[in-house]
């Protein structure tokens, strides 16, 4: 026909029949009852598309020479769009289908079963009609209904779920309609659904379910529900604001609970176990991060930030971190392997870059590790040295110059010592066996100079060893630290036993004397020894007055030192070993005094530090205003403390006063470098 | 005329050049160089003999004494401290030849009459903001001893209590006894620069002080005192002597 130029009658022909033939078609499905409504329209839709598929075939030559010619709708597609016209949108169709669908949907979700496929044919068929036909006549209704009934069940539910229910009820429904969707619904419509489902059970109700009472964030962390925790971190995660939600509340609880920590006044009084507290509190949140937050980085930064916050809210810190690590290398790592050592001291080192006052504490450590060396009371030097190194490579070379200095004066002592007895073994056959520890003035903590006067035996023996090694080392100044020393002495007493007594310089100085005298008065020995008297009275108060190390005793038996008291060897003294350990050099928490001088030492030399970094950056820049220094001072300064804007500023007056900066002549908030 | 002690003449070129405004025509005669009029060297001469001290060649106490009953001034008049700043005088109570002479000849008078003709005129640049700040930078290194970097804190309030009297300051009784209560160390030269740009830049009552403002440490505590003690309320400078 088409070839007899009746292309047009044809194609209109065809229009027509198979209008007329579709509203036929329609009356039938209309007419179906309840569940058969869809199988009709199945059934029917399938026939039309076969029929459509003839159809094609038959006319061909039409669909491929007229109607691209004349512009008209390619047969199939007029099939479709026929169908949906007559069919679709016949107007009792089109309502009962959208209804039934969203029906059946309904039940699904209340937990009947339905029939899929049937489902799964007629989306298609929305589907293939066009996706405006899908979006228009089905997508847009389901998702507005979806969400009226995730909007009503989330409401039911969290009046009666606690957290962790309702966060398994809301995974469970998102999995459902993702599934859905696989099964039966158009791919692009996943998106869509679960937007309306973490809107709708997630995000309008995400404050309360993280603050709930009892079952809410907090509870969760403080009691590791590590599957909860991660279930939430899942589901928040896909709403916007969800993961700051989470971090917000975690950080707040975190430094609401490290502040109280820190100024727990109980744990305050063991420094050792108010920094295990912290190490613990670090590993839990490691743990939450690791496990339930996916090793999210934003959370790790938050934990940074939270301890280094409450870290620093107790200026005793650093000192008590250096005492933790002073009880570990002393004792606590007796026998621990080396992979758990390293791995304590790394935790030990996260908490130090927490620190911001790192000069207070590399203060304390010289300190403790001085005490340490002289004792001879290091559990393993590898240990020690592992951990020098690990400071090095945080805060450079400046920070462990002197701590290594430390060690080097220990190791070339012991040199020291073998050339003296080398060089004198015969002289010194009797005498006491000496051990000398030659220290770098500049490298170990200042400590004020004091002698006393030693045993006759000591001293000629000092001075020999004095000479000597001013023989080899010319130009050198040495002055013995009587305060630092220990002794171990065999000690026999009135009923024979044998004791070996190990005590410090001091103690030794006031027993010796008890080898000329049986009774001596506080006076006696305070003249004969000239030891500061405080130190004195420590000293013989730990000789008489402590059970167990009482060497001597003390008439009358009070337990101060009055300077009327008498001493007297006590003969029945007894132990149940044979060294007697009573002099004690070690590392304690400082008392309130001692606290402020170190402070006071601290920001004394804080002020230099201050100055050379205010010259060195004004030497560069040579012109810069008040604010600027003040930021780029603190940005150098920071590894080592927090700066004070303050003292910045008494510094930079400083500076003026001598000449080294002055203000600009036309803007005094400027400051000019003078070469 | 009675201000800058000047001749007739100069006033009436010197208004009629700024058209008749009074302000236009100090800044005018201020700004043009003095005319150099001619001294005698003989009698500058003369004159220096009349109050040098006869051990040392400089005058001293005396001499400056007997120089201020001459042109009638009494020696702690502030006019004595301007008279010093033309001589470039390097410390107080005492003028060296070069000093005097120097300073009368830039004066351009070689006689006490004609200094005491002048001193209207010296009194009138206390009134010129940039020769005041010139002045008052000046007393610092002219009041200090010899050989110390800083000037001593009694000092320091005597010049404060003079300089502020003639520039009106409200707040500086407020500062010297701050000073006494808080302070009592010398005082730097910078702050005692400063403190002349607080107190003209800032308003007593500190609305426009800015606590970034670089100022000298021990202007930052003032401010603290003054807030501390309620001197400044809410803005608002409350009459202290009425508590105390």
């Amino acid at each position: 026909m088409v070839l007899h130029k009746f292309g047009e009658k044809l194609y209109s022909g065809l229009v027509g029949t198979m209008t007329l033939h579709l509203q036929e078609m329609a009356k039938t499905i209309e007419a179906a009852q309840g569940n058969l409504f869809l199988e009709e329209l199945n059934r029917k839709w399938n026939d039309h598309n076969k029929a459509l598929q003839m159809i094609r075939d038959i006319l061909m030559y039409m669909d491929r020479t007229f109607i691209p010619s004349n512009r008209k709708t390619p047969v199939h597609e007029l099939g479709l769009n026929l169908w949906r016209d007559n069919v679709i949108h016949s107007s009792k169709i089109q309502t009962r289908l959208l209804d039934t669908l969203l029906e059946l949907i309904q039940k699904e979700r209340t937990g009947e079963i339905i029939n899929r496929g049937l489902m799964r044919n007629i989306i298609k068929m929305l589907m293939d009609l066009g996706s405006s036909v899908y979006q228009e006549d089905f997508e847009k209704h389901f998702l507005e209904v979806s969400a009226d009934f995730y909007r009503a069940e989330s409401q039911d539910f969290i009046e009666c779920c606690d957290c962790g229910d309702y966060l398994k009820k809301a995974e469970r429904r998102l999995n459902e309609e993702i599934e859905r969707v696989s099964l039966y619904l158009d791919s692009k419509s996943e998106t869509k659904i679960t937007n309306v489902v973490e809107k709708e059970m997630i995000a309008s109700h995400m404050l309360r379910l993280v603050h709930m009472d009892n079952s809410g964030l907090v509870n969760m962390l403080i009691d590791d529900k590590y599957e909860d925790l991660g279930r939430m971190y899942n589901l928040f995660r896909r709403v916007p604001n969800g993961l700051p939600t989470i971090r917000d509340v975690m950080t707040s609880h975190l430094r609401e609970t490290g502040k109280q920590l820190v100024t727990d006044a109980e744990k305050l009084k063991d420094p050792v176990e108010f920094v295990q507290c912290l190490l613990n509190e670090k590993d839990k949140y490691d743990k939450i991060i690791n496990l339930a937050f996916s090793n999210d980085k934003t959370f790790q930064n938050a934990l940074n930030s939270s301890f280094e916050y409450f870290i620093n809210l107790n200026p005793r810190s650093p000192e008590f971190i250096s005492l933790f690590v002073d009880e570990k290398l002393r004792k606590g790592l007796k026998g621990v392997s080396e992979e758990d050592v390293e791995t304590i001291l790394d935790k030990v080192m996260m908490l130090f870059r927490y620190l911001q006052e790192k000069d207070v504490f590399e203060k304390y450590y010289k300190q403790h590790l001085a005490k340490r060396l002289l004792s001879g009371k290091t559990v393993s030097d590898d240990a020690e040295r592992s951990l020098i190194v690990k400071l090095k490579t945080e805060c450079g070379y400046q920070f462990t110059s002197k701590l290594e200095g430390m060690f080097t004066d220990m190791k070339t002592s012991q040199d020291t010592m073998q050339g003296f007895y080398a060089a004198y073994a015969a002289e010194l056959g009797d005498s006491p066996t000496l051990v000398v520890q030659v220290l770098t003035t500049g490298s170990w903590p200042t400590q004020p100079s004091i002698t006393c006067n030693l045993p006759a035996e000591m001293s000629a023996l000092c001075e020999k060893f004095r000479s000597y090694y001013l023989g080899t080392h010319t130009g050198r100044r040495l002055s013995w630290q009587t305060n630092m020393g220990t002794a171990d002495l065999k000690a026999i007493f009135g009923k024979g036993q044998k004791h070996e007594l190990n005590v410090s310089t001091y103690q030794m100085c006031v027993l010796m004397l008890f080898n000329s005298a049986d009774r001596l008065s506080y006076k006696e020995i305070e003249q004969a020894t000239e030891i500061p008297s405080s130190d004195l009275r420590r000293c013989l108060q730990s000789l008489a007055c402590v059970k167990g190390k009482n060497v001597l005793r003390k008439e009358p038996m009070s337990k101060d030192i009055g300077e009327e008291d008498a001493f007297f060897v006590n003969d029945k003294f007894t132990s149940k070993f044979y060294k007697v350990k009573i002099g004690t050099v070690v590392a304690q928490k400082e008392s309130e005094p001692e606290k402020q001088e170190t402070r006071q030492r601290v920001e004394e030399d804080r002020k230099p530090q201050i100055e050379a970094a205010i010259v060195r950056i004004m030497k560069s820049r040579r012109v810069l205003d008040h604010n600027n220094i003040i930021a780029e001072v603190t940005k150098q300064l920071q590894s080592r403390f927090l700066a004070n804007p303050g003292e910045i500023k008494k510094r930079i007056e400083s500076l003026i006063e001598r000449d080294f900066l002055e203000r600009d002549s036309s803007d005094r908030r400027l400051y000019r470098y003078l070469a | 005329m009675t201000i800058t002690g000047t001749s007739e003449k100069a006033a009436y070129q010197a208004l009629k050049a700024s058209d008749w405004h009074l302000e236009g025509a100090f800044d005018a005669f201020y700004s043009q160089p003095q005319p150099k009029s001619y001294t005698d060297a003989r009698r500058l001469e003369d004159l220096y003999n009349r109050y040098k001290d006869a051990y040392a060649d400089m005058i001293m106490a005396d001499g400056i004494t007997l120089l201020c009953s001459d042109i009638l001034v009494d020696h702690q008049d502030i006019v004595m401290l301007v008279l010093s700043w033309h001589m470039k005088a390097a410390t107080m109570c005492e003028f060296s030849k070069q000093e005097f002479i120097g300073g009368l000849q830039s004066l351009g008078v070689d006689s006490i009459e004609k200094l005491r003709e002048k001193i209207p005129f010296m009194r009138s640049e206390l009134k010129d903001d940039q020769k005041f700040r010139e002045i008052y930078n000046f007393a610092f290194g002219w009041a200090k001893e010899k050989g110390q970097k800083s000037l001593a804190l009694d000092t320091a309030i005597g010049m404060w209590q003079l300089l502020f009297a003639e520039k009106h300051w409200p707040l500086v009784d407020h500062w010297c006894q701050f000073l006494q209560a808080r302070h009592n160390k010398a005082i730097s030269r910078d702050t005692w620069s400063q403190l002349l740009e607080f107190a003209k830049t800032v308003d007593p009552q500190l609305s426009n002080y800015d606590v970034d403002g670089a100022w000298p440490y021990l202007i930052d505590e003032f401010v603290e005192y003054l807030i501390e003690n309620g001197i400044i309320q809410n803005g608002q400078l409350s009459d202290w002597t009425q508590k105390h």
